[in-house]
């Protein structure tokens, strides 16, 4: 267990000024990143990698471990306040974050986030620190086979995020699942859907998939309205008419430090939910071949499908943003296993930092556990610390942030749109991707605008290549059988009860279907 | 003795004019920005070495800046592609994959660019092919494999990549019983070692080297190199009898030989790209280049842009059957 190296690297960290400087730049400008719509992570990574190359390798892994560890914090804010996400875990924040806002409870949204997301950060980061000993054989017991089945059991949950209809969550679900296989055929080799354009050939980038589904729309919604984010005076009548408006304090503008920690003891509440949802997605994200985008809606599906109260998931349910936040966050340290262990990255961002790590000089590989074992304690506690400095950071910031939602939409529309737009450009470098936005996010609009759901479109898009591309393998290796493996049957049993217990919730007289604004 | 004198002056001034042609004006991009294409996504090796290459670049091009830009798209293609449509100023060159050439020869959608009209600066390293095995495959060496009756299953990255094209040359040349399992990038395919799923895959022996040295698996194969690349491991020309598997193979052979390519768009002024040839062969001997690469694991073996240019051309030159048995791996 190595419990010497474990708090030495720790005490090493603390004391060492040059390290604890860099986390503390590292933490803002991870929070930057992911609170811009359109920049991401990744690009962030892209963008540090020239400046770490002439570090050592344990202080440029440290500063790229630390800034990538609260890019899905920062995430949350503009999912949060605006419902404009900038990836896909941060499209689940967004479902229950955003209408958290409209009901006036944005403060208390941001402490649910801010909570969850430290939470699953840190137990993220005990997981991997605790899985060490056994990691190689958790890892090589997944297969092609148990991928796919992970994805198809991910793909249920369009039925539980489909809302009123399931018919139209269903239509949009398949629709992400056909955008999803756009690109080259993994058994031809042949290009498909690509209406003969070669920058079709690498598929469709989740990037540009959510920013359409959910950027794009909002703004446009916004600039119809021409108004602020701000509860209107419509929305505050329309609540009181239903009998379910809060306060009037609450439905204020204003976020408060009692908001905040409102949210932060809805986490401390939720305590088994933070846990279930840190191991589960931890656990995915170990898995490489599933990915961390797909673990943060897995992550959202559990907790809708287990909560006594589905019917208000969508609507600002602070669970709802519990259970994204966690998972968005606990799937950085699972992921960094395989990353580390196997060079094969368990995450898109990862796979960035891989590139990175190989920079540096670090070679992954099982020997990291024997001959660098310093180096993977030292980012595991350099997660650990982020989230910390992270959620300290952000709660001292929290009134400040909270005035986004209010922001005029005279200046939130082009300065979401522009870094929407530069975002998905600088990413794949390709102009085509502008245009692509522009026409699927008017598609969005049309979605939002007729509360048609959006979330399956997103999960058919991530789920649908890893289902496919797992699939093929998974045939080629083991055969028409491959579904008769051990886990595989164990997975097999777990879609079967997930899609048993969606029926069994539609049956039931007490429970009602989810509306369908996600 | 006037005359000598004169003709003495007259030959010194030729001499000298002579060696001021030959020798390229580096100082001609003061001032000016050099983009360098990097035909992958960030991260990945090609952006490692184009990186470093870049950064060299500008210190043998004084007064200039050079820029990576990262171009990934339709495996190199795009990158590719937009390195040839640039202006021919040598302001815009770049790197890309030498398994594009597969693509040239079976005229593969979306090429719109001639490799042997690219203006070739140069090349960083040797690619040497190789085929590893799993120590966990109860194959003990390339016999095993060569007598197998039944299907070996062999991981590969996605089909008509030049890494499955490399596995399916080597399969029809020494007619191995293969069963190619396609979609695995970067490490997966080990991983898949590891879990015993397959048994061997075709890839550059540098990016296998790790895996190699851990104890999971061994050379059974060099397709590429000569005996100093991977000692002590056969060489696939001595397991090829036929006349269509040594022209595989030595296709092959040929895109080993010229890795890590850095290329402008054709028709770039001689002196331009006599310069820019030159600054790179520069950077190539540079200690501390050097030093780098040895710490990021990343070979340097460098050939100036005309031997690169021939070899292309080379490789280009492949007779119908060779190109129709390429069109039919591309197939699947």
């Amino acid at each position: 267990m190595h419990l010497d190296v474990a708090f030495s690297t720790l005490f090493d960290l603390l004391t060492t000024p040059r390290l604890l400087f860099l986390m503390v730049i590292a933490v803002p400008m991870g929070v930057f990143f992911g609170s811009t719509p359109g920049l991401g992570g990744k690009l962030g990574l892209v963008l540090l990698i020239p400046f770490v190359y002439n570090m050592d390798q344990l202080t440029g892994a440290v500063f790229l471990c630390a800034m990538h560890a609260v890019v899905h914090t920062g995430g949350s804010i503009p999912s949060i306040l605006i419902g404009v996400p900038g990836d896909g875990p941060a499209a689940a924040t967004a479902l229950d974050g955003f209408a958290m806002t409209r009901k006036g409870q944005a403060g208390r949204a941001l402490g649910a986030s801010f909570g969850a997301s430290t939470a699953g950060g840190l137990l993220g980061a005990m997981f991997l620190g605790l899985s060490l000993p056994i990691l190689e054989p958790i890892i090589l017991n997944f297969s092609p086979a148990e991928f796919f089945l992970l994805a198809i059991l991910g793909i249920t949950f369009i039925a539980t995020l489909s809302g009123d209809s399931f018919i139209k969550g269903m239509i949009v679900g398949l629709f992400g699942l056909m955008c999803a296989f756009i690109g080259l055929d993994p058994s031809t080799g042949s290009p498909r859907f690509t209406f003969g354009q070669i920058w079709l050939w690498d598929g469709l980038s989740v990037i540009v998939a959510v920013l359409s589904m959910f950027a794009v729309p909002e703004m446009i919604s916004l600039g119809v309205k021409g108004r602020s984010f701000d509860v209107s005076a419509e929305t505050k009548a329309k609540l009181h008419d239903t009998g379910t408006a809060p306060p009037e304090t609450a439905v204020s503008r204003k976020v408060t430090y009692a908001q905040i920690f409102e949210g932060m003891w809805d986490v401390v509440e939720h305590k088994w939910l933070v846990l279930r949802c840190s191991l589960l997605v931890a656990a995915i994200g170990v898995i490489p071949g599933l990915g961390g985008d797909a673990a943060a809606w897995m992550a959202y599906g559990h907790t809708v499908q287990s909560s006594k109260h589905p019917e208000r998931f969508g609507k600002g349910e602070v669970a709802g943003v519990i259970g994204a936040e966690t998972g968005s966050c606990a799937k950085e340290a699972g992921s960094l296993l395989p990353t580390l262990f196997f060079g094969v990255p368990g995450s898109s961002g990862m796979a960035i930092m891989l590139g990175a790590f190989l920079m540096l000089g670090i070679q992954p590989g099982p020997a990291m556990l024997t001959d660098h074992i310093n180096i993977v304690w030292s980012l595991i506690w350099a997660l650990v610390i982020a989230n910390i400095f992270c959620v300290f950071m952000l709660i001292a910031a929290g009134p400040w942030i909270g005035k986004l939602g209010s922001t005029k939409a005279s200046f939130l529309i082009p300065y979401v749109l522009l870094f929407a737009l530069l975002g998905c450009f600088l990413f794949g470098g390709l102009w085509q991707n502008l245009l692509l936005v522009m026409v699927m996010g008017s598609l969005g609009y049309l979605f939002k605008r007729h509360d048609w759901p959006r979330a399956p479109f997103i999960i058919g898009v991530i789920l649908g290549k890893i289902a496919e591309d797992s699939l093929q393998k998974a045939l080629a290796l083991f055969g028409a059988n491959f579904f008769l493996r051990p886990i595989s049957l164990i997975l097999i049993a777990l879609i079967i009860g997930s899609i048993g217990f969606y029926l069994w919730r539609q049956r039931h007289p007490n429970k009602v279907s989810v509306p369908s604004h996600a | 003795m006037l005359k000598h004198w004169l003709a003495a002056v007259a030959g010194a001034t030729l001499l000298w004019s002579g060696a001021a042609s030959a020798a390229a004006d580096l100082n001609q991009f003061k001032g000016k920005t050099i983009t360098y294409i990097v035909a992958t996504g960030p991260g990945g090796g090609y952006d490692t070495y184009g990186r470093l290459i870049a950064r060299y670049l500008q210190k043998y091009l004084p007064g200039s800046r050079v820029v990576v830009r990262n171009v990934p798209g339709a495996g190199h293609i795009v990158g590719a592609n937009t390195i040839y449509a640039a202006k021919a100023d040598g302001l815009t060159i770049g790197m890309f994959n030498t398994g594009l050439i597969y693509d040239q020869l079976i005229k593969r959608q979306g090429v719109l660019f001639d490799l042997s009209k690219f203006s070739w600066i140069g090349k960083a390293s040797d690619d040497t092919r190789a085929l590893m095995v799993s120590n966990k495959s109860g194959f003990k060496n390339i016999d095993d494999i060569i007598k197998s009756k039944a299907a070996i299953k062999f991981a590969s990255s996605g089909v008509g990549s030049a890494a499955y094209n490399d596995t399916k040359i080597l399969a029809d040349a020494l007619h191995l019983n293969v069963q190619i399992v396609p979609g695995f990038s970067g490490n997966e395919g080990e991983m898949s070692m590891l879990r015993n799923e397959v048994v061997a895959e075709v890839g550059t022996a540098e990016s296998m080297e790790q895996f190699v040295k851990q104890g999971h698996g061994y050379f059974a194969l060099a397709l590429s190199g000569d005996a100093t690349s991977l000692p002590g491991v056969p060489r696939a020309s001595q397991y090829v009898k036929d006349d269509k598997g040594k022209r595989l193979l030595g296709l092959v052979e040929t895109l080993s030989e010229i890795g890590r390519l850095t290329a402008g768009p054709p028709g770039i002024p001689p002196a331009v790209l006599a310069a820019e040839r030159e600054a790179l062969t520069a950077a190539m001997k540079d200690p501390q280049l050097l030093a780098e690469a040895k710490k990021l694991a990343l070979s340097i073996d460098h050939a100036p842009g005309e031997v690169v240019e021939a070899k292309i051309k080379a490789a280009l030159a492949q007779p119908p059957e060779t190109v129709a048995a390429l069109k039919a791996a591309a197939g699947g």
